[in-house]
């Protein structure tokens, strides 16, 4: 009974919360509110007390409760027996129960919640940032692929390098042939100078030696014995002097 | 002389250097140590042998008309080049890798476009707080539970939860 006061409350006063009235989606569905209506002492709402306020003030609604209630007990409607004192009880302890450990089974439930939706949120980052990265590498690649044109002309360089160094080295080695060759023939000429040379001096000493007679042998060896003679006088002469 | 000395060009080692992937230094270390000693003997060389003094040779050899000779041969000598069979197959080369280069590039390029394809959806996603279920299944698909698959709840394999 008290949910259907809600309900058309709810409908008169909450605009915003449209009815699918239209078959068209309104999508994206506008997200829940974060509270609920808010209520006065746990289950009447609000909307009430603002209804009768223009009326009867502040109280209106409060004379409005304890009246209805007063009317009930007095006229027997509402018959008080054992099955009361057991509500009362069941009532005591569960608002006891939600005020004392509500807020903490709350923060609890949320913060399983936003452990999902962190860990959902951290894929999405893991994932864009990688494919950032994978952009840039993709780049990066392709500005590598632009330089393929250095390896060609190195190696043509290479090439014309080894073409030149082996046209240089055959020069070189015309010229070197060519005076190898002629330096042998002035050697050879040189040799043949010196031969003809020596043969010519030793055939002349032989020819002199030979040509000395015994005679002369003798004579000469007389004038070197007085020459000697001549020569120890004069030097003991000199000692002396 | 025309086909003898190419223009060598000049090429910027460190640029190239820089452009090298890290998988093919040593391909290219192996280059360039082979580049430096060709050059180096190259330049080791002189241009030109030194020229041959033939007054000297003429007055000091005595066998007649062998030096007049022998100049005479020297001069009318011409050292052929030496024959360019590479240069053409590095320029076929060189096509080919254009080619693949090319394809290689248009592939690099369907694969940024894909990227940032995905990126624009990541972008534009609704926020986790704001999805419901059917959207959470929407932009990611194989969030979706099989219920053909897997009739009752939890819809995946055990092994999965």
């Amino acid at each position: 009974m008290l949910s259907r006061l809600v309900f058309v409350s709810g409908i008169v006063v909450h605009a915003s919360r449209c009815l699918h009235t239209s078959s068209q989606s309104l999508a994206p569905v506008p997200p829940l509110p974060e509270k609920g209506g808010k209520v006065r002492h746990g289950f009447i709402p609000e909307e009430l007390f603002q209804l009768l306020y223009p009326k009867t003030g502040v109280t209106g609604p409060y004379m409005l409760g304890a009246g209805l209630l007063l009317y009930m007990l007095s006229k027997e409607i509402y018959v008080i027996n054992h099955e009361t004192f057991a509500a009362a009880s069941i009532g005591a302890v569960i608002i006891y129960g939600v005020k004392k450990f509500g807020p903490s089974v709350g923060a609890f439930a949320d913060k399983l919640n936003e452990e999902k939706v962190a860990k959902a949120q951290e894929v999405k980052d893991v994932a864009m940032s990688s494919l950032v990265q994978a952009t840039e590498d993709e780049k990066k690649e392709q500005w590598r692929v632009e330089g393929r044109a250095m390896l060609f002309d190195a190696k043509r360089n290479n090439v014309a390098m080894l073409l030149e160094t082996n046209y240089r080295e055959r020069l070189h080695m015309v010229t070197n042939e060519v005076k190898r060759r002629l330096d042998y023939q002035i050697a050879l000429q040189d040799l043949n100078r010196r031969l003809e040379q020596e043969h010519m001096i030793n055939w002349v000493e032989k020819s002199v030696i030979s040509s000395i007679t015994p005679q002369q042998e003798k004579e000469s060896i007389a004038k070197c014995i007085t020459d000697l003679k001549v020569l120890a006088k004069a030097t003991q002469a000199k000692a002396t002097a | 002389m025309a086909g003898r000395r190419a223009a060598l060009k000049a090429i910027d080692w460190t640029a190239f250097a820089e452009r090298v992937p890290p998988n093919q230094r040593t391909m290219f270390n192996n280059l360039k140590t082979r580049s430096d000693a060709i050059a180096a003997k190259l330049t080791s060389l002189p241009e030109k042998p030194p020229a041959i003094d033939w007054s000297y040779y003429r007055s000091v050899v005595a066998k007649a008309g062998m030096v007049d000779e022998f100049e005479k041969k020297f001069s009318a000598l011409k050292v052929p080049e030496p024959v360019d069979t590479q240069t053409a197959i590095i320029n076929a080369q060189e096509e080919e890798a254009n080619k693949t280069a090319t394809a290689y590039i248009e592939a690099s390029k369907a694969r940024i476009a894909q990227y940032e394809k995905q990126l624009e959806k990541f972008k534009n996603m609704i926020a986790f707080d704001q999805m419901t279920i059917e959207d959470l299944n929407d932009t990611f698909p194989e969030t979706k539970l099989d219920k053909e698959k897997h009739p009752y709840w939890p819809h995946k394999p055990i092994a999965d939860l």
